[in-house]
């Protein structure tokens, strides 16, 4: 007699994940022993989950990816023995993906800032109360953002990213950066400003 | 509005990214570096041996496990001189077709 659907599914699910497991602990066990082709497995499995991972959170600077990607490939080889299997190998690279993300932001927000726009300090020059759901389509919206990020220098993408996409408080990004939380105000009033002023010559150049 | 809460606004309606695939190229690269630094750190499994585990060579590969040649042949790493690897590298859609190349597995779409 066959057991109900559900209790079916439900060891399908539990053979399936063990086979997962098991794969994941054989790949591994053979990446160490340095097999090449393994290691091909292993990045075909991966790389695009860590790239897309990657190239979001450095949306800023999307350009850096490749270079992160390469690095948290190497740092998991070089961990690779010290992986437990207690989460899955793709949470265990998203989680050095992170730490080396993080590096990207504190190693260029620590460089000190030029201030090339003495005169922007604080100044918001965009101001429209219209519900921002109404004044944008998600997807050109995404793609102005985007360009407006990328024209902006280097600090200011990153602090907008970090501070608005990445819900990171100031408090946590001077702690990162080594300055005060003020200083991090300060840059993003300006940041903020810039990107102000790109998006809305992006919105004249549409007209 | 105040331009924190723009800001949020606008993060918030365009957070979501399209899936984004890695770039062939990219793969090469980060397979080659792997493989590089697996060879740092003493010779890569022996290509009889990467055979019998269930590792599928390339032509050149398979060439080298029936050389009569030193044993320490089939550690080595042909990928480094081979083409498919410098095209792999540089181009999107590269043109290498050779069955049992990890090149060429990147670059199939």
């Amino acid at each position: 007699m066959e057991p109900p659907s559900g209790v079916a599914g439900q060891s399908q699910s539990g053979v399936e994940s063990l086979a997962a497991v098991c794969d994941e602990r054989e790949l591994v066990a053979s990446v160490l022993r340095k097999d090449r082709k393994a290691a091909a497995r292993f990045v075909a499995a991966h790389i695009d989950a860590v790239y897309a991972y990657t190239r979001h959170r450095l949306t800023p600077r999307a350009e850096l990816a490749d270079d992160v990607v390469q690095d948290v490939f190497l740092a998991a080889l070089n961990g690779l023995a010290a992986f437990q299997g207690q989460s899955s190998l793709r949470a265990w690279l998203i989680g050095i993906t992170r730490h080396k993300i993080e590096d990207v932001y504190r190693q260029r927000l620590r460089v000190p800032e030029a201030r090339d726009d003495a005169g922007a300090d604080g100044e918001e020059p965009y101001s429209d109360d219209t519900p921002l759901d109404e004044q944008i389509d998600a997807g050109r919206a995404r793609e102005r953002a985007r360009r407006a990020l990328a024209q902006l220098p280097e600090r200011y993408g990153l602090m907008l990213w970090w501070r608005y996409w990445e819900h990171r408080s100031t408090r946590d990004m001077a702690a990162a950066i080594g300055t005060t939380e003020k200083s991090v105000e300060r840059t993003l009033a300006r940041a903020r400003a810039r990107f102000k002023e790109l998006w809305l010559r992006e919105e004249r150049d549409v007209r | 509005m105040s331009g924190d809460r723009w800001f949020e606004g606008l993060a918030q309606a365009t957070g979501g990214v399209a899936p984004t695939r890695a770039p062939a190229r990219l793969k090469s690269k980060v397979y080659s570096a792997l493989i590089a630094q697996m060879g740092e750190s003493g010779s890569l499994l022996d290509l009889t041996e990467t055979k019998k585990a269930g590792g599928r060579l390339c032509v050149f590969e398979n060439s080298l496990t029936i050389l009569p040649v030193g044993t320490d042949i089939g550690a080595m790493n042909p990928c480094r001189i081979c083409h498919a690897r410098v095209l792999g590298e540089r181009m999107e859609h590269a043109p290498i077709f050779w069955p049992g190349c990890p090149y060429s597995e990147f670059h199939k779409r």
